[in-house]
């Protein structure tokens, strides 16, 4: 019943609004409401992400609970599209012809992400903080998509970098998942390495679905590398490491952002992920950075569910989201896309749990009018799953 | 000449958890002829349901793992007596269809129970503890996989082969008419058969949970384990397990010597080869089909 | 049912003026609908078209043909990559790609048939599943088809008629899906379709009356992989973005679920079965949503399970629907159709 309701209603809004366009300020606000929504898998291989979507929803809620936005409570739509691009696409077409998105938060996955971008564009929708460190994000940067995940090829170059100057490797191999994400880490590292003159003593892709290593392992091994990069996912990471310890091959590992979850890593691994490096998306859980504690008490402990891990993945759909908050407390009591956007391009120097995010008014030439995010910093595993800090911040441009 | 043998016993070590899987299948398509798709899942449970055992309520190994294989047994019966036996004129195509439904919903429930984080059981022996033999490095939970593989299979060919149930189901997948006429209950067969088959999926699951546990984690062991069950001929245990050894060394071999990318496919290539060859299977006899 | 009394009556396409009175309503309808709906139920209707298009041409070979294939996602993978390949990288025009790449699936659908001469049962299932699996591993590594990053559809042109929206392109899938429905329909009402269903009711004596089974039964995979291929061409448009791992092994079973569902051997079943389950993929999402049922899971999922997980429920959805048709009605929404019909006819006895 509420259902019709709700249909008669909106046609009939459909109705108005096709004879009165200047009655309605913008599609998805109303006086007490903003309408967000967002895609994130909870079903099917990719489910394992399906954290950063419930961790945004949280912690919308809090900000509801702590008054809203100049006086409007955030509607959250979320919805399963189970890494499915034809179910993204029919999810944001619904939401958004349906009942009317304002923007769009975050959004886990490259395949799904891109299956709606055009249509995002074309409707000049804002679209804040997708979560995966594409260059098609922001390569051509558009005007109504604001990137906040530090690309995946400056972290790489960033990774190589140190490996070179700071320990003095020699012989680096890397390992990458034959995808998006891992061809983009591999053309960073591999582009770092040519800076230095080097070259990549072996490089060996996997694909999603492989679940032995051991003949990937074996190919590190024969170029007897003294540093390994691995540019794959969780489950390929720990036991690409878990082989080689197996196989007396020991060399020092350098993974992801994706994988700097410590304690979670040491579980998977049964504690060999101790001394393996990554980098970063925001500050570290067991650093005390005062925010992020705030967060851990305040959103995580009061509206998580109790099966919910308090992990990176959950707390990146608080950090990828943060800066669009801040893009609305900023645009103020007049809602529409165009100040939204606007307000969005004079975010300089914030600063949440995540890297600074800088944004700067649309040039089609230059990414980083787009691309928020260009910070990482390197953390090295040590044992119980803590954290070393091996660097500051630092710019990966 | 080390990196050579050191392919082939990774490959023996791969092959082992297909094997398990294949076997499974195998005693399953023996008696009633049901390709079973369900069998990756209904291992995917039991593992799952061990591991609550062991973190939920604290059991001791051994306690966690005898209840788990009670409940394969009691999931295989299940199966059998409430779906898979109510099939109205059971085709190969509509056996197909019930078990991946089946598939699906085991799927969901255990997702739905569990959620998708990865995780992994706590077991005595490491997924990465290993022993080295010259140069050549063996996981010593591939060891186990292979006994427990080899045992299985010599256990259940003797039971085949020796005991009266085993005849019984000998007969059943022969002539289930006739082996009702002498006096075989073939429905409480079908439903031994489930039990077993569930059981012998159960070990598999056990022994690759240890590594890394989530929810699509048998879809690989699965699929291989049916290849290798396709390819040794669907009714020959012997025929499994060397069809099994045989697709991990060639995955191995392939890996190490020809393209890396390939080899998660190649098992599915040399499948079809080998079937365009002997469209049954390497070691089963060809039945000449009647109109 | 209804007498027939000489062989054209057999063969006609439409029985009686009273079915093509309805069927030009239905047509009639189906173009008119775009000025009534949201575009989003556009959407969701090309969307469940292209699945209708596969499920038929799945059903010619499974339901007519008797064969098994858990390999028609590769078949759907070959005919979105060949379309947008031969347009962007060939220069081919839209109307010429679409059956050209789809031609090439049919080859590849030719090829798969061969083995299958001699293949039945789990020994097919493997075979077409690993060709399903090996396909799109291959194209994720041709740099040529953009590897596992994906490529962009162009926009199509016919002629100087720019389709970029979902309406326009509704009105080329309508027809292109009905033409393509009719001549399934033609196909398997003459000689062909009925040395199909002779093949998979009793092969051999099928042979015996003299079905060439060679040219048959390659001709059942060759015409289902083409209309795969013409689906997929369609997809990667509706889409706007194809990858190769959007082609899973899950699709292939989706599509089978599809027929069997619907009914094998029908074509009324295929349509029907690939529009429930399409609308069920799309609406079960949020299942939290669904009134009365919801407030249920939600505080099952809370007790017993996880409130995290809780969005599996649809597989149990889906798995549930499989094993039930097959348990209670083998003939699958088709049956239902023909049991309430009965039913009605013969009422109140």
């Amino acid at each position: 019943m509420k259902k019709r309701l709700g249909l008669v209603l909106l046609i009939s809004l459909a109705f108005l609004l096709s004879f009165a366009p200047n009655l309605c300020a913008e599609v998805g606000v109303t006086d007490t409401e903003i309408h967000l929504g967002q895609w994130g898998p909870q079903t099917g291989p990719a489910a394992a992400w399906g954290n950063v979507a419930r961790g945004t929803r949280d912690y919308f809620k809090w900000i509801n609970d702590n008054g809203g936005i100049h006086g409007r409570k955030i509607v959250y739509h979320m919805f399963d599209d189970g890494y499915n691009p034809a179910k993204t696409k029919a999810g944001v077409k619904e939401l958004q012809e349906g009942t009317g998105m304002f923007a769009w938060a975050c959004g886990v996955g490259t395949s799904p992400g891109l299956a709606v971008r055009d249509y995002l564009a074309k409707k000049n929708i804002p679209w804040v903080g997708p979560a995966a460190g594409s260059m098609h994000w922001v390569d051509p940067p558009q005007n109504n998509l604001f990137a906040v995940y530090p690309l995946y090829y400056g972290e790489a170059k960033a990774l190589i970098k140190y490996a070179i100057e700071t320990m003095g490797k020699k012989r680096i191999a890397i390992a990458y998942l034959n995808d998006e994400y891992g061809k983009n880490g591999l053309r960073g590292a591999l582009e770092e390495l040519k800076a230095h003159g080097m070259k990549a003593v072996a490089q060996v892709s996997m694909e999603n679905k492989d679940t032995d290593l051991k003949p990937h392992v074996m190919k590190l091994r024969q170029s007897k590398a003294d540093l390994v990069l691995m540019w794959t996912g969780v489950g390929h990471s720990a036991r690409i490491v878990g082989i080689s310890k197996a196989m007396k091959f020991e060399p020092q590992f350098m993974s992801t952002s994706t994988t700097s979850d410590f304690p979670f890593m040491m579980h998977i691994t049964k504690g060999l992920w101790e001394g393996v490096i990554t980098g970063t998306l925001g500050e570290l859980p067991d650093s005390g950075y005062p925010l992020l504690d705030k967060y851990k008490e305040e959103v995580f402990d009061k509206y998580a569910a109790k099966e919910e891990r308090w992990g990176v993945f959950y707390y990146a759909g608080i950090l990828f989201t943060e800066p669009m908050i801040e893009g609305l407390k900023k645009t103020g009591r007049d809602l529409t896309r165009e100040n939204f956007i606007n307000a969005m391009e004079q975010i300089k120097g914030f600063k949440g749990i995540g890297p600074e995010v800088n944004y700067k008014p649309f040039n089609k030439n230059d990414m980083y009018s787009r691309q928020g995010a260009s910070q990482t910093f390197l953390v090295q595993c040590l044992a119980g799953g803590k954290a070393k800090k091996l660097t500051d911040w630092m710019s990966i441009k | 000449m080390i990196d050579l043998i050191q392919m082939i016993v990774n490959g023996v070590a791969v092959g082992s958890s297909y094997a398990l899987m294949g076997l499974a299948m195998v005693i399953i398509y023996k008696t009633s002829e049901v390709p079973n798709f369900a069998q990756g899942e209904m291992a995917l449970i039991s593992s799952f349901f061990a591991m609550m055992l062991l973190t939920s309520f604290n059991m001791s190994l051994y306690l966690a793992f005898f209840l788990t294989f009670v409940f394969a047994v009691l999931l295989g019966f299940f199966l059998e007596f409430a779906i898979l036996r109510r099939a109205k004129e059971p085709n190969i195509l509509g056996m197909i269809v019930i078990t991946i439904g089946i598939e699906m919903i085991i799927l969901g429930f255990v997702s739905w129970k569990f959620g998708a984080d990865q995780k992994t059981m706590p077991f005595p022996i490491g997924p990465y503890d290993s022993f080295i033999i010259g140069d050549i490095f063996v996981s010593k939970l591939e060891v186990l996989t292979l006994v427990a593989a080899l045992l299985l299979m010599t256990t259940l060919y003797l039971f085949f082969r020796y005991s009266k149930l085993g005849l019984a189901m000998k007969a059943t997948q022969q002539n289930s008419v006739a082996a009702q006429i002498v006096g075989v209950r073939t429905n409480r067969i079908m439903m031994m058969t489930w039990g077993i088959s569930s059981l012998v999926g159960a070990v598999a699951g056990l022994l690759i949970s240890p590594t890394i546990m989530q929810p699509f984690m048998m879809w690989d062991p699965m699929l291989k384990g049916f290849a290798a069950a396709v390819m040794g001929g669907m009714t020959s245990l012997p025929g499994v397990i060397v069809a099994a050894y045989m697709l991990g060394i060639i995955e191995n071999l392939f890996g190490g010597y020809i393209s890396i990318e390939f080899k998660t496919v190649v098992a599915f290539v040399i499948i079809v080869l080998v079937l365009c060859v002997k469209p049954s299977g390497l070691f089963a006899r060809h039945y000449i089909k009647k109109v | 049912m209804d007498m027939k009394r000489d062989y054209y009556e057999d063969v006609q396409l439409l029985t009686s003026p009273v079915v093509l009175f309805w069927f030009a309503v239905l047509i009639g309808s189906l173009y008119c609908l775009p000025f009534f709906v949201d575009n989003y139920y556009i959407y969701v209707a090309n969307y469940i078209a292209i699945n209708i298009i596969v499920a038929a041409g799945l059903n010619l070979l499974v339901g007519y043909t008797g064969q098994i294939s858990l390999g028609h996602a590769g078949f759907f993978a070959i005919g979105a990559y060949g379309t947008i390949i031969l347009m962007t990288k060939a220069g081919f025009p839209f109307l010429l790609a679409l059956p050209c790449a789809a031609f090439v699936s049919g080859c590849f659908g030719f090829l798969l048939g061969l083995p299958a001469l001699r293949l039945d049962g789990p020994y097919l299932a493997i075979a077409t599943l690993g060709f399903g699996l090996t396909i799109t591993q291959i194209i994720g590594r041709i740099e040529l088809f953009g590897g596992r990053e994906g490529i962009h559809a162009p926009d199509i042109t016919i002629g100087s008629w720019v389709l970029d929206t979902d309406k326009e392109f509704y009105f080329l899938l309508i027809t292109l899906t009905i033409f393509l429905l009719l001549f399934m329909r033609n196909l398997i009402k003459t000689r062909v379709g009925r040395a199909f269903i002779a093949i998979r009711d009793a092969d051999i004596a099928a042979q015996t009356m003299g079905v060439n089974i060679l040219y048959y039964k390659t001709l059942a995979f060759a015409v289902s992989a083409f209309y795969a291929g013409i689906a997929g061409g369609l997809y990667a448009f509706v889409l706007k973005f194809i990858e190769p791992e959007i082609f899973t092994l899950m699709m292939s079973i989706m599509f089978l679920a599809m027929v069997v569902v619907g009914g094998l051997g029908s074509m009324m079943g295929a349509i029907a079965g690939a529009t429930l389950l399409c609308w069920m993929d799309l609406k079960l999402r949020n299942i939290l949503d669904i009134p009365y049922v919801g407030d249920w899971l939600e505080h099952l999922s809370n007790n017993w399970f996880s409130i995290t997980g809780v969005s599996n429920i649809q597989y149990i959805v889906f798995g549930s629907i499989l094993v039930g048709i097959m348990l209670f009605e083998p003939l699958g929404l088709y049956g239902i159709w023909i049991r309430t019909k009965k039913y009605w006819r013969t009422w109140p006895f």
